[in-house]
C-alpha cells in the first residue's frame, strides 16, 4: 500500500506558517518539484540587519550533536530539517519536498528538494541526510538517539534525491521528529571521517539554512550573513544577522528599549506591560523553544517513599497546590494553569475535561488525617499509625529543584506549610540534580520542567513508562509502574491514525490522574519581543527566515 | 643577599600551586554531581552515558584520572572542555583580556585614586576634608560591590541613561580603530568604577594611617626645622616612606579584586573569567572550574611573591637571610 | 588590662560602631520577636511598596521584606559568630605555639599557615559551596577553615615580642612550664591584637556570606541579605525597596564591626 500524504511546495508551507500572525510572507509559487533550483535566481536580500540578543555562550553551532537550548538558539538559522513543524505542530515541506509513508508506517520515503546547495557551495544529497542520520544524530543527538534510534531498521539512498527510513514495525511519530531542533542536517564532506563531537565546523558551521556563518567571537557575537542561494525564492530578506551574548536578561530588555537590539527570546513577566505599551516594540507569543517545547512544571513525587507511596498523600499535595498563584506570581501571566498531563500545544493528544484535582485546602487536610497525618496545635503534622513510618515522624518532605526554579519551590513551601506539610528545599545544580534523582533516587519530591515536545512520544512516554526509571536523566522520576499505561504508550507508538491514536493518549491521561505519580502545575509559555521596523518573525526555529528590518 | 631571597620566594610557588592543585582535583571530584549530563544532554540512553564516559575517560579510577590531569597540566593541557568540546585552556585564555582589561584598569585606578585620596586627607587631618573622606571611604569600604553595582545600574544607566549597564561593545555598533575603543571604554565605566570603589577606599585609609605615622618621625621633624615646606615634606619624604605598606596592601588585595570581578563580571554581563567560572561551576565543567581556580590561585601567589619583592627592593631596611 | 568604659566611648566611631554592633546582636536575638511573620510566608500582595503594614515592602511572592531583613541579620550574625568561634582558636593555638615553642615547630607551622594564607579565600569558598550544595553549615566551615592563618601571624608576632621581656623571664625563673607561661603570661598579651583582627576578619566574612548569596549560593532554608539582595536584580526597575533595605543591613554591620575594630585597635595603641 502507498499512500501520498503530501505533495506541497514550498508556498503552503508557509501558509500553514502564516498561522502565526507576524508571518506575512508573499513568495511566489515555485512551482512544487519542478521548481528550478534557487541558486538561479535569488531575490529577496535588502531587509538590513538584525540584531538578536542571546543569554548564553553556544560554546559550538553544530545543533546535531547537542540538545542544549543555548546551541540550538544560536545556531537553528544555519540548519534545515528535512521537514518544518508549523504553528499546528503539522509538518511542513524543508529540504524533503514530499514524502510517502508505506508499509501503514513502517517506511518513509523522503523525495528531496532539487538544487539545494551547503553554504560552501557544494550540492545537497541523500547521501547527507543517510550520513548525518547515522554517524551524528543517533549518536550524539540524544533525543532522537533514544527515540528513533531503537525503531530504526536502516536507511537506504535509493537515488540522490530521495531516502528511505524503514522501521522494525509501524512508527508513527517520525515526522513530528525531523525538524532542524529535533533532526538538523549536517554535510557528510565537512563532517566525513571525523570525530563530529569535535570538527572545527562545529565553531564554523556550513548548513543549508537561510543564514550562512561569518564570525563567532566567543561569549561575545555570532554574525551570519543572508544565504545568498536559498532555495525558497525571495527569502531571507534580511542582509545580516547579529547575535549578541547578553547573560541578563533585565540587560537584555535594556538594550532592547535602546534600539542596541531588534529581538529578545524572552521578556519577564514584570517587563511585559511595560513593553506592550512602548510603540516600538511587538511582542510574540508562543510555546515552542529552541532547547524544547510545550513545558509543563511538573512536581514528582518519589513513589519508593512509604510516606509518598500513599496515594492520600500524593492527592492532599495537589489539593493544597493553588496553581492560579504560580501563573500570576511567578510567571507573571506567562503560562496556564495545566488541565491535563498533556500539553495543550499537542492538539491531538491533550485531554480535556479530566478530574484533576483542584485547590482545596480542607480536601488536603482530610486526606492527610485519613493517611494517619494528624496536625498538632501549630498545625504541623506528624505520623500516627503510618505503614512504615514510626509514629512521630513529622511530615517533611525534601523538594529538590535547579537553582533557576527556587521561586516554585518557595511558593510550594508556603502553600503546603497551610496543611501542615513542611517542605525543605534543596537547590541543586542540573548535573548533580539529576544524578540525585535518577541515578540515587534520593529525594521525595522534586520539581522538572518536562517539555512534551512537538509529540508525545518525545517528552511525554519516558514520564510513565516503567522501561525509563533509572540513570538516565529526565525520564520516569516518580518510579511510577503500570503496565496497563506501558501497553498503551507501546500501541499509540505503532497507531498511524491520529485519532486513534489521540484516545489512547486519552486513556492514558485518565489513568495517571488517578494514579497522581506527579502533580502537573503550569504550562509554561514565553513572550519574544521586537522592535519595529523590523517584522515578520516567526516564534520558533528559523525565526527570521522570512523577517525584515527594512522600514 | 637579594638574590637568595628571591630564589627562596619562588622556589616556594610550585609547591604551593600543587597543593592547590591537587586539593582542587580532589575537592571537584568528591563533590557530588555527574558531569556526563553536560557531555550528553538529557534523555541518552544508559549505553550512550557509558560511551561518553569511556571517551572522557571519567571510567577510570580517581588517582588514574588525577595523574593523567596533572601531567597534562603541566603541558599546559587542561582537557577539553566538556559542554563546550573545546580546550579548556584555550577557552579560558579567550577570556582573560577582557578580565586582564577590566582588573588592570581598575587597580590602577584605585592606587592612583586611593593614594591621592589619602594624601589630602592626611594633609588636612582632623580638618573638615578629612573628616569628610573619612565617612566616605568607611561607608565605600564597607558597601558590598554587587549592591554598589546595582546601584550604579539603577542611577547612571536606567534613571540618567548615560551609561551603558551591560557587554563590552554596543550590539549594533560596526566601529572599528578607535571609535571602536572608545565603544569599549564606555563600556568599561561603570564595571571598572565599581570594582575599583571598594579598593580605592582600603588604599585612601591605609595611605593616610601610614603618612600619619610617618609624619611622627623624627626624621620629618628634621626636615621640617630645615625649613622645607609643607607639601615638600609630605609628597617627598613621608610619602615614599609611607607607600611601603600601601605596596604590600595593593599587592595583598588581588585575590580580593578578582573575587569582586565575579561580581561585577556577573552584574555587568562582562565577558570574562568570572563569568565562565560561574556558568562552568553550575554545568560541573571540570576542566574549566579547575583550569580557573589554577589561574586565579597562581595569580595571586605571583602577586604576593612580587609584592614581597618589591617591599624588599623598596625598603633598604629589610634584610633578609 | 584594665578597661575604663566611659573613656571607651570618647570618639564618635567607637560610639557608633559600639552601638551598630550591639544592635546587630539584640536583633539577631530577637528576631523572632522583632518579625514575628515567617520571612518566607507570601502574606502579601507581589510587590508592595513600603507601607505602614509592610515596612519594607513586599517581593514578587508577596513575602514580607521587613520580616526577611530581620532574620537576615540574624543569618549574618550567626555565620560571623561560627566562623569567630572556628578562626579565633584556631589561630591562637598555630600562632602562640609557634611563637612560643619557636625553631623547627615555628618554621613548620609558619609554611602551613603560609599555604593557607595565599589562598584565595572567596574562590574556594564559591568553589566548595557550589560544589557541595549551599547551606550555613559549610558556609561557616570553610570560611573558619579559611581565616584563621592571618590570625596566627598576628598572634605569633605579638607573642615573639614578649617573649623575652622581665615578665616572662620572672615566669621562667620562677619555674613555671612552657605551656602555663604561654597560656598566663604571653597569651594575655595577645589577646586584644587578637580581637581587633577577628572583629575585622568578621566585617570581611559577613561581605563573602552576602556575596555568596547574592551568586545564588545561600542556604534556601535560611533567609538571608545576600539571597535578598540577588532577588532584587530581577527587579531594579520594578521594585527598589528590595534593593534598597538588604544592602542597608548589610552595610550597618560591616561599619559596625570595622569601627569597632578600629576603635579597640586605637585603644591598644593608646595604650602603649
Amino acid at each position: 500500500m502507498r499512500r501520498r500524504l503530501i505533495v506541497i511546495g514550498w508556498v503552503i508551507g508557509l501558509v500553514a506558517a502564516a498561522c502565526a500572525p507576524t508571518a506575512s510572507p508573499s513568495a511566489a509559487p515555485s512551482g512544487g518539484a519542478a521548481s528550478p533550483p534557487a541558486s538561479t535566481g535569488p531575490t529577496g536580500g535588502g531587509g538590513g540587519t538584525l540584531v538578536v540578543a542571546i543569554g548564553a555562550d553556544p560554546g559550538h553551532l553544530n545543533p546535531a550533536i547537542t540538545t542544549s537550548g543555548g546551541t540550538h538558539t544560536a545556531s537553528e538559522l544555519l540548519y534545515n530539517g528535512l521537514v518544518g513543524l508549523d504553528d499546528g505542530l503539522k509538518p511542513v515541506p524543508e529540504l524533503a519536498e514530499s514524502w510517502d509513508v508505506e508499509g501503514d508506517g513502517a517506511l518513509y520515503r523522503f523525495h528531496l528538494r532539487s538544487g539545494v546547495t551547503w553554504h560552501d557551495g557544494t550540492p545537497f544529497t541523500a547521501d547527507d541526510v543517510k550520513f548525518t542520520f547515522e554517524e551524528v544524530l543517533l549518536k550524539l543527538h540524544s533525543r532522537t538517539r533514544a527515540s528513533v534510534g531503537p525503531n530504526l531498521a536502516g536507511i537506504d539512498v535509493t537515488d540522490p534525491l530521495t531516502v528511505v527510513f524503514r522501521f522494525n514495525q509501524p512508527y508513527a511519530p517520525l515526522l513530528q521528529q525531523l525538524d532542524v531542533t529535533e533532526a538538523p542536517i549536517v554535510a557528510k564532506h565537512i563532517y566525513n571521517g571525523s570525530d563530529p563531537a569535535k570538527n572545527a565546523a562545529n565553531t564554523k558551521p556550513v548548513g543549508t539554512g537561510p543564514f550562512a556563518f561569518v564570525s563567532y567571537s566567543p561569549d561575545s557575537e555570532i554574525k551570519l550573513k543572508r544565504n545568498e542561494a536559498y532555495w525558497a525564492a525571495g527569502y531571507p530578506k534580511l542582509d545580516e544577522v547579529v547575535m549578541r551574548i547578553i547573560p541578563e536578561t533585565g540587560s537584555q530588555i535594556v538594550a532592547l528599549e535602546k534600539g542596541e537590539v531588534d529581538w529578545v527570546w524572552g521578556v519577564p513577566g514584570p517587563d511585559e506591560a511595560r513593553l506592550e505599551a512602548d510603540p516600538n516594540i511587538e511582542l510574540l507569543r508562543t510555546d515552542r523553544n529552541p532547547g524544547g517545547s510545550n513545558c509543563i512544571m511538573t512536581v514528582s513525587f518519589n513513589l519508593d517513599r512509604p510516606i509518598l507511596g500513599d496515594l492520600r498523600v500524593r492527592q492532599a499535595v495537589a489539593h493544597a497546590m493553588d496553581r492560579r498563584q504560580f501563573v500570576d506570581k511567578i510567571l507573571f501571566g506567562q503560562g496556564r494553569v495545566a488541565e491535563a498531563p498533556i500539553s495543550s500545544g499537542i492538539g491531538f493528544a491533550h485531554a480535556t475535561g479530566l478530574a484533576m484535582p483542584a485547590y482545596d485546602a480542607t480536601r488536603a487536610g482530610s486526606l492527610l488525617d485519613e493517611a494517619g497525618w494528624k496536625a498538632a496545635a501549630d498545625g504541623k503534622r506528624a505520623a500516627a499509625g503510618v505503614k512504615g513510618v514510626p509514629d512521630g515522624t513529622p511530615l517533611a518532605l525534601e523538594f529538590l529543584h535547579f537553582p533557576s526554579f527556587a521561586r516554585y519551590g518557595e511558593l510550594l513551601r508556603s502553600q503546603l506549610a497551610e496543611v501542615g506539610i513542611e517542605l525543605n528545599l534543596k537547590p541543586l545544580d542540573p548535573p548533580v540534580f539529576a544524578e540525585t534523582v535518577f541515578t540515587n533516587r534520593a529525594f521525595d519530591m522534586n520539581i522538572i520542567s518536562y517539555c512534551n515536545g512537538p509529540d508525545p512520544e518525545i517528552g511525554v512516554r519516558r514520564m510513565y513508562d516503567s522501561a525509563q526509571i533509572g540513570a538516565v536523566p529526565f525520564s520516569n522520576a516518580a518510579g511510577y509502574r503500570n503496565p496497563d499505561v506501558d501497553a498503551l504508550f507501546a500501541e499509540a507508538q505503532r497507531t498511524i491514525d491520529q485519532a486513534k491514536r489521540g484516545e489512547l493518549y486519552r486513556q492514558i491521561q485518565e489513568r495517571v490522574v488517578a494514579d497522581q505519580p506527579y502533580a502537573w502545575v503550569v504550562e509554561t509559555s514565553s513572550v519574544r519581543a521586537y522592535r519595529l521596523p523590523c517584522t515578520g518573525f516567526i516564534g520558533y526555529a528559523q525565526f527570521a527566515a522570512t523577517a525584515s528590518c527594512a522600514p | 643577599m637579594t638574590r637568595r631571597y628571591l630564589a627562596r620566594r619562588l622556589l616556594q610557588v610550585p609547591p604551593a600551586a600543587l597543593v592547590i592543585l591537587v586539593g582542587a582535583f580532589l575537592l571537584i571530584h568528591l563533590a557530588p554531581g555527574d558531569p556526563i549530563l553536560a557531555l550528553a544532554g538529557e534523555s541518552g540512553d544508559a549505553a550512550y552515558y557509558a560511551e561518553m564516559r569511556a571517551k572522557f575517560g571519567l571510567d577510570r579510577s580517581l588517582i588514574e584520572q588525577l595523574a593523567v590531569f596533572v601531567g597534562n597540566v603541566v603541558r599546559f593541557d587542561l582537557g577539553d572542555s566538556y559542554v563546550l568540546g573545546r580546550p579548556a585552556a584555550l577557552v579560558i585564555a579567550e577570556r582573560i583580556p577582557a578580565t586582564l582589561l577590566l582588573t588592570g584598569v581598575a587597580l590602577a585606578l584605585a592606587s592612583t585614586v586611593g593614594i591621592a585620596i589619602g594624601l589630602v586627607a592626611a594633609a588636612r587631618v582632623h580638618r573638615r576634608t578629612d573628616v569628610a573622606i573619612n565617612l566616605v571611604t568607611l561607608a565605600l569600604h564597607a558597601t558590598p560591590s554587587f549592591w554598589l553595582a546595582q546601584l550604579a545600574i539603577l542611577t547612571l544607566g536606567l534613571w540618567a541613561g548615560i551609561l551603558p549597564v551591560g557587554g563590552m561593545t554596543t550590539a549594533r555598533s560596526s566601529a572599528t580603530g578607535v571609535a571602536a575603543l572608545l565603544d569599549v571604554a564606555h563600556h568599561l565605566v561603570l564595571p571598572v568604577a565599581v570594582l575599583a570603589a571598594t579598593e580605592v577606599a582600603a588604599i585612601a585609609r591605609l595611605t593616610r594611617t601610614g603618612l600619619l605615622d610617618e609624619l611622627s618621625q623624627d626624621y620629618v621633624r628634621t626636615a621640617r626645622a630645615k625649613g622645607l615646606s609643607e607639601r615638600r615634606v609630605l609628597v617627598r619624604h613621608a610619602l615614599r616612606r609611607a607607600l611601603l605598606p600601601v605596596v604590600t596592601v595593593i599587592g595583598g588585595r588581588v585575590g580580593h579584586l578578582l573575587g569582586g570581578t565575579v561580581l561585577v563580571e556577573a552584574v555587568f554581563g562582562w565577558p570574562g573569567v568570572g563569568r565562565l567560572l560561574l556558568s562552568a561551576v553550575q554545568a560541573r565543567d571540570t576542566p574549566i572550574v579547575l583550569g580557573v581556580f589554577l589561574v586565579i590561585a597562581t595569580t595571586v601567589i605571583v602577586a604576593n611573591v612580587v609584592t614581597d619583592l618589591v617591599y624588599a627592593r623598596l625598603d633598604p631596611r629589610i634584610r633578609y637571610a | 588590662m584594665r578597661w575604663r568604659p566611659p573613656q571607651w566611648l570618647r570618639t564618635p566611631g567607637a560610639v557608633i560602631g559600639t552601638a551598630l554592633t550591639a544592635l546587630v546582636l539584640v536583633v539577631a536575638a530577637l528576631a523572632d520577636v522583632i518579625a514575628t511573620t515567617d520571612p518566607f510566608a507570601t502574606i502579601g500582595p507581589p510587590l508592595t511598596v513600603p507601607t505602614a503594614v509592610f515596612p519594607m515592602g513586599t517581593d514578587d511572592l508577596g513575602r514580607d521584606l521587613f520580616s526577611g531583613v530581620i532574620h537576615g541579620v540574624r543569618t549574618s550574625a550567626l555565620v560571623a559568630l561560627g566562623v569567630g568561634l572556628i578562626a579565633l582558636p584556631l589561630g591562637i593555638l598555630v600562632g602562640g605555639v609557634a611563637g612560643a615553642r619557636g625553631g623547627l615547630v615555628d618554621d613548620l607551622l609558619m609554611r602551613f599557615s603560609e599555604v593557607w594564607q595565599v589562598l584565595p579565600r572567596f574562590f574556594l569558598a564559591l568553589m566548595v559551596i557550589a560544589l557541595f550544595g549551599p547551606g550555613l553549615d559549610r558556609i561557616v566551615l570553610v570560611l573558619g577553615l579559611t581565616s584563621w592563618s592571618l590570625l596566627a601571624r598576628v598572634v605569633r608576632a605579638e607573642i615573639l615580642s614578649v617573649r623575652e621581656r622581665e615578665f616572662v623571664e620572672a615566669a621562667r625563673a620562677g619555674g613555671s612550664s612552657e605551656w602555663r607561661i604561654l597560656w598566663r603570661q604571653m597569651l594575655p598579651h595577645a589577646m586584644p591584637v587578637a580581637i581587633v583582627f577577628v572583629t575585622l576578619l568578621l566585617a570581611q566574612v559577613c561581605l563573602i556570606e552576602s556575596s555568596l548569596g547574592f551568586l545564588g549560593l545561600s542556604d534556601p532554608n535560611a533567609i538571608s541579605l545576600g539571597y535578598l539582595a540577588s532577588q532584587a536584580q530581577r527587579f531594579l526597575r520594578v521594585a527598589w525597596w528590595m534593593w534598597l533595605f538588604p544592602g542597608l543591613a548589610l552595610i550597618a554591620i560591616i561599619v559596625g564591626f570595622n569601627l569597632l575594630g578600629d576603635a579597640i585597635n586605637d585603644r591598644i595603641r593608646g595604650r602603649r
